[in-house]
Formats: C-alpha cells, sequence, structure tokens
C-alpha cells in the first residue's frame, strides 16, 4: 500500500525529510519575493523543492509554495520514491484510476482538524490569509490553488455530482471574491440551475490540502463522476476523510484542509475581474465575472496558506495538468487500440500530445492519432500529434526527437488538417474556438505500406540494466 | 487617490495590515483593481479601462434566463 497523507502539513514534513522542502526564515516582502520565488523554483526543474515562507510583513501566517512543483515532489505526492521517473509515474497512476470509486469516510466535525477555530463575524480574508499579487499586470491579489466544492441545486444529495474544481480567485474586499467559472466547468452547470431560479449557490473553499485532492481538483472527469471517490483511488484504495460543510449541509470539504472559505455566489451578477496571468504562459484580460460572498470561515490553528505561481511553462501548475491530462486520454484510447503503450498530453493540458504505440498495420500510426482528436478533450484542445513506436518512452524527449529526427518523410508522415475545434484560451487560435491540426507520423512503417530502407536498431550491451543499478547505488 | 487602472477617483482602503502599520490595500470601487502601499503599480495600456467601457467586457458565463 502506498504512503498516503492525512493533510497538507503531513505532507509538508515528508517533503522536508526528502529534502524537497526549504524554509525561508528572514522576513520577506508579500510582493514581490513570493511570486519570484516561485518562478524561481519552477526554474529549477528536477527537483525543485517547495518553499515555506515563515514571515511575511505585516502578516500573521505562513505561505507555502511549489508544494506540486516538480517530478520529485510529484513521485512523493503518490508516496513514490522521489526519483520515480516520469513514466514510472504515469503507469502508477494508471493502475489506481482502475480502482475507483473508493467511497469517503464522512468524520464528526470534532474529529476534523478545519473546524479548530471559527469566524463568522468581522470576516477578513487578511487575517486569516497573507494574500499577495502573484504576477505583476493581475488586477489584484488571486488565490491561485483552491479546492472549490460546490453541489448540484437539481439534486443537492448527489455525491457523485457534488463538483470539487480549481477555479481562479480574486480578492476584491475582506469578504468577498471574484471567481472564474467558465461555461465549459462543472460549477458553471451547476451555477445555471441556481440562476435561472435567482437562488445562491453555496461554495466551500477548501485551501491547503492533502496533495492528492489538489491534483484530482484540477483532473478533468466527467459531470458525474467524484473528485473524492477518485482521490480514494489515487490514495491506493484509502478514503479520503469529509466533514460536512457549517453552512451548507449538503456539501462535504476536506477534514484536514488548513482553511474552509464559506459563501455563495452572487445569483445572476458580474463583476469585473482579472487580468491574471493564465497557463498559457499569457495574461487573460478583465472580464466581467461571477461574485462570492463570504460568510464564514474555519480554518486549523495557524493556518498553512498554500498558493501556487504560474508563468511561462513550466511551472507549479503544469504539474497539475500533465498526467492528470495524460492518464484519461490514454485509457480511452486504450479500450479500442490495446497496442497503445503510452500517452503524454502534458504540453499545455494537452495541446501537443506524444503517442508511443506497436503498429498493427500500414497507416496505424496516423489512424492512432485520429483517435486521440476525437475524444473528448483531445477534440478541442490537442493540435500536434507525434506518434512515435512501442519501444520509444513519450515521456523522453530527446528519444521522441530522435524518432523525428530518424523516421519522418515529410511528404508522407506529417498531416495537416484545417479547420477543426479549437481551445479559446490558446493565443494562436484564431476565431478563438478553431484551429488547425498537425499529425506527426514518426512510427516506422509496416506493410502493405513499404520500407524500402529497413534498419537494424542497436540492442544495449549486455549487463547494461545492472550497471544502471550499480549508478544509481552510488549516486544517492 | 486615482484608480492606476480607469483613472476613477472612487477608491477606498481595503484593509490595513494586520500586523503592525505596514501597509494598506486599496481598491477601486469602479474596475476592483487593488494595489498595496508598498507597490509603485505601473499598469500596461493594454490593461488600462475605461469606466464606460467595463459594462461591455465579455461576461463569463453568460447569466440564463429565469425560470418561468
Amino acid at each position: 500500500m502506498a504512503k498516503v497523507y492525512e493533510g497538507l502539513r503531513e505532507f509538508l514534513q515528508t517533503l522536508e525529510e526528502e529534502g524537497q522542502l526549504v524554509r525561508i526564515k528572514d522576513e520577506v516582502m508579500p510582493e514581490p519575493d513570493i511570486g519570484a520565488a516561485g518562478r524561481a523554483a519552477a526554474n529549477m526543474k528536477g527537483n525543485a523543492p517547495a518553499i515555506l515562507f515563515e514571515k511575511i510583513k505585516g502578516y500573521k501566517g505562513k505561505v507555502v509554495t511549489n508544494v506540486h512543483g516538480s517530478w520529485a515532489n510529484h513521485a512523493l505526492m503518490m508516496g513514490m520514491q522521489k526519483d520515480a521517473t516520469t513514466k514510472e509515474q504515469f503507469f502508477e497512476l494508471n493502475r489506481r484510476w482502475d480502482k475507483y470509486p473508493v467511497e469517503p469516510e464522512v468524520v464528526a466535525r470534532e474529529d476534523a482538524p478545519c473546524k479548530e477555530n471559527v469566524v463568522d463575524e468581522n470576516i477578513n480574508l487578511f487575517e486569516v490569509l497573507p494574500l499577495y499579487r502573484i504576477n505583476d499586470q493581475d488586477g489584484g491579489f488571486f488565490i491561485s490553488k483552491a479546492s472549490v466544492v460546490s453541489g448540484e441545486p437539481d439534486d443537492p444529495e448527489n455525491l457523485d455530482k457534488m463538483n470539487v474544481g480549481t477555479y481562479r480567485i480574486q480578492v476584491k474586499d475582506v469578504d468577498r471574491i471574484g471567481i472564474q467559472a467558465l461555461a465549459m466547468h462543472d460549477i458553471a452547470v451547476q451555477l445555471e440551475q441556481a440562476e435561472r431560479k435567482n437562488e445562491k449557490l453555496r461554495v466551500a473553499i477548501a485551501l491547503g490540502n492533502d496533495p492528492i485532492i489538489t491534483f484530482m481538483a484540477s483532473t478533468p472527469i466527467a459531470h458525474d463522476q467524484s473528485e473524492y471517490k477518485f482521490a480514494g483511488a489515487l490514495r491506493d484504495g484509502v478514503p479520503v476523510k469529509l466533514v460536512k460543510a457549517d453552512k451548507a449541509e449538503h456539501l462535504y470539504v476536506p477534514a484536514s484542509a488548513e482553511v474552509i472559505l464559506e459563501g455563495y455566489i452572487e445569483p445572476r451578477v458580474r463583476e469585473c475581474e482579472g487580468p491574471f496571468g493564465e497557463f498559457p504562459g499569457s495574461y487573460s484580460g478583465a472580464r466581467n465575472q461571477c461574485v462570492v460572498k463570504i460568510d464564514h470561515i474555519t480554518h486549523r490553528t495557524d493556518p498553512i496558506f498554500e498558493n501556487l505561481y504560474l508563468g511561462i511553462p513550466w511551472t507549479e501548475i503544469d504539474y497539475l495538468m500533465a498526467l492528470n491530462t495524460s492518464v484519461p486520454l490514454y485509457k480511452q484510447i486504450k479500450e479500442g487500440f490495446p497496442e497503445l503503450v503510452a500517452l503524454n498530453a502534458m504540453y499545455m493540458h494537452g495541446h501537443v500530445a506524444i503517442i508511443s504505440t506497436k503498429c498493427r498495420y500500414g497507416g496505424y500510426g496516423k489512424g492512432i492519432a485520429f483517435r486521440l482528436l476525437s475524444t473528448p478533450h483531445g477534440m478541442p484542445y490537442t493540435k500536434v500529434v507525434i506518434v512515435v513506436d512501442e519501444y520509444v518512452d513519450p515521456f523522453n524527449l530527446e528519444q521522441v526527437m530522435w524518432a523525428i529526427a530518424s523516421r519522418v518523410k515529410p511528404d508522407k508522415d506529417v498531416a495537416i488538417i484545417p479547420n477543426c475545434p479549437g481551445m479559446p484560451l490558446d493565443p494562436s487560435s484564431n476565431p478563438a474556438g478553431m484551429h488547425t491540426k498537425m499529425i506527426i507520423d514518426a512510427t516506422t512503417p509496416v506493410a502493405p505500406e513499404p520500407n524500402p530502407r529497413s534498419v537494424e536498431l542497436l540492442e544495449p550491451p549486455v549487463g547494461t540494466e545492472k550497471w544502471e543499478e550499480i549508478l544509481r547505488d552510488l549516486m544517492k | 487617490m486615482t484608480c492606476p487602472r480607469c483613472n476613477s477617483e472612487d477608491t477606498r482602503v481595503m484593509v490595513k495590515s494586520p500586523v503592525g502599520d505596514e501597509w494598506e490595500v486599496y481598491v477601486c470601487n469602479t474596475c476592483y483593481y487593488s494595489w498595496r502601499s508598498t507597490e509603485t503599480p505601473d499598469v500596461h495600456d493594454v490593461f488600462k479601462l475605461k469606466p464606460e467601457d467595463i459594462p461591455n467586457l465579455q461576461v463569463i458565463p453568460p447569466v440564463p434566463p429565469l425560470d418561468k
């Protein structure tokens, strides 16, 4: 059974023990220090640490950032060795995915650390959270790593339809925030049901969670699939612990969260929000968006505010839409095409994807690319598909480049398909929502496609695996 | 105090630092831009707004009709 964490604090302790968390003990300024350190951590790549700021000018509490921001931290989140390769993490995630659904465990209020302190008068978010501007041109202070819990107004008791999602949040007052609910998001479906009746949509916003819950909050799953039951699956079958929200009896929140903000989306109200530096590495401008009034806060004693930096990829947010984008696509294609070996859709939420497959007959590489481009996520998001042979690791970009360099004959292996769906946030999509697709088939031709210059691949010398082990041990 | 983004004069102090007298945060009541007294806001021209343009910004998500 894999190691699991009952909350953010336990995970931070493991990160520190593994040399994957650093403490900044000197006082820092909210701006620009916290954002700049998040960017700097992202620049370190491979084993970048989480950063815990212990003293922030003018504030009581602590901030932690870059908690998910490296493959080492991602592996530790899953209870794996911190040097587990991306491909190993992909296959482990695939294995656990099949354990869905794992029913959550509901604990009593007195057993839930997130209820240690209650604030329901004179609410002031700045007293609880050390808020700060993430990027220079952001329109205010943003909460970038919240797990927002909301119910289905037409079916409030249905746990499967209870949504846990990550949406950007702009602080507009001490008890008032803006929230982005794009029409394609599950929360927008729920909001529409409420707004048609001119009713408030209650929300509970969980900050500072078990890292798997945050990971699931940013995973694209079906509207009637439960993020909490998936989190139990990804915890290798260990249920998540939940507790009822105080003001909305039908909502459940992670019992160990650092902070729970409870409130409601004001029906039929939209106010100016943004700009905000977004995941494609550019700002999204000001729009009129939803508003949440906060009327109740619970929090652990001395809460830690967990937030993330996002900028030109890769930054922490890219680790939260990497393997959790790849796995659902892999599952959907594998169903009909068992030759599929692995799928890497980690670049800008799957805009570029690499498929590794064995080819059963001529043209198979292109065919499997079309299959990816017809999945619900791949149709709007994926625009460039690279297909490689089964022995090429799609997570090893040097190998992928080798496959393109040595296998591709551009006049027959590159296909351009105009006038297809696109993703509006992709700045190259024009008009927003339309795009061209490109397939690069870097597989070796198989019959009936002719292969006039077949090759004999180099094999690793005998004993290579043994030597890999020896060298790994010597490096520890 | 003038909003650095939309030039509205309708701004206010949103909050003072919870510890010490270190800073204040200001907010514009027209466009909701906010900034801390320790910052020197430099809003790029592309992000400046005119108050009269705000009602015409894209609405996300669209407001549905009321049920009859």
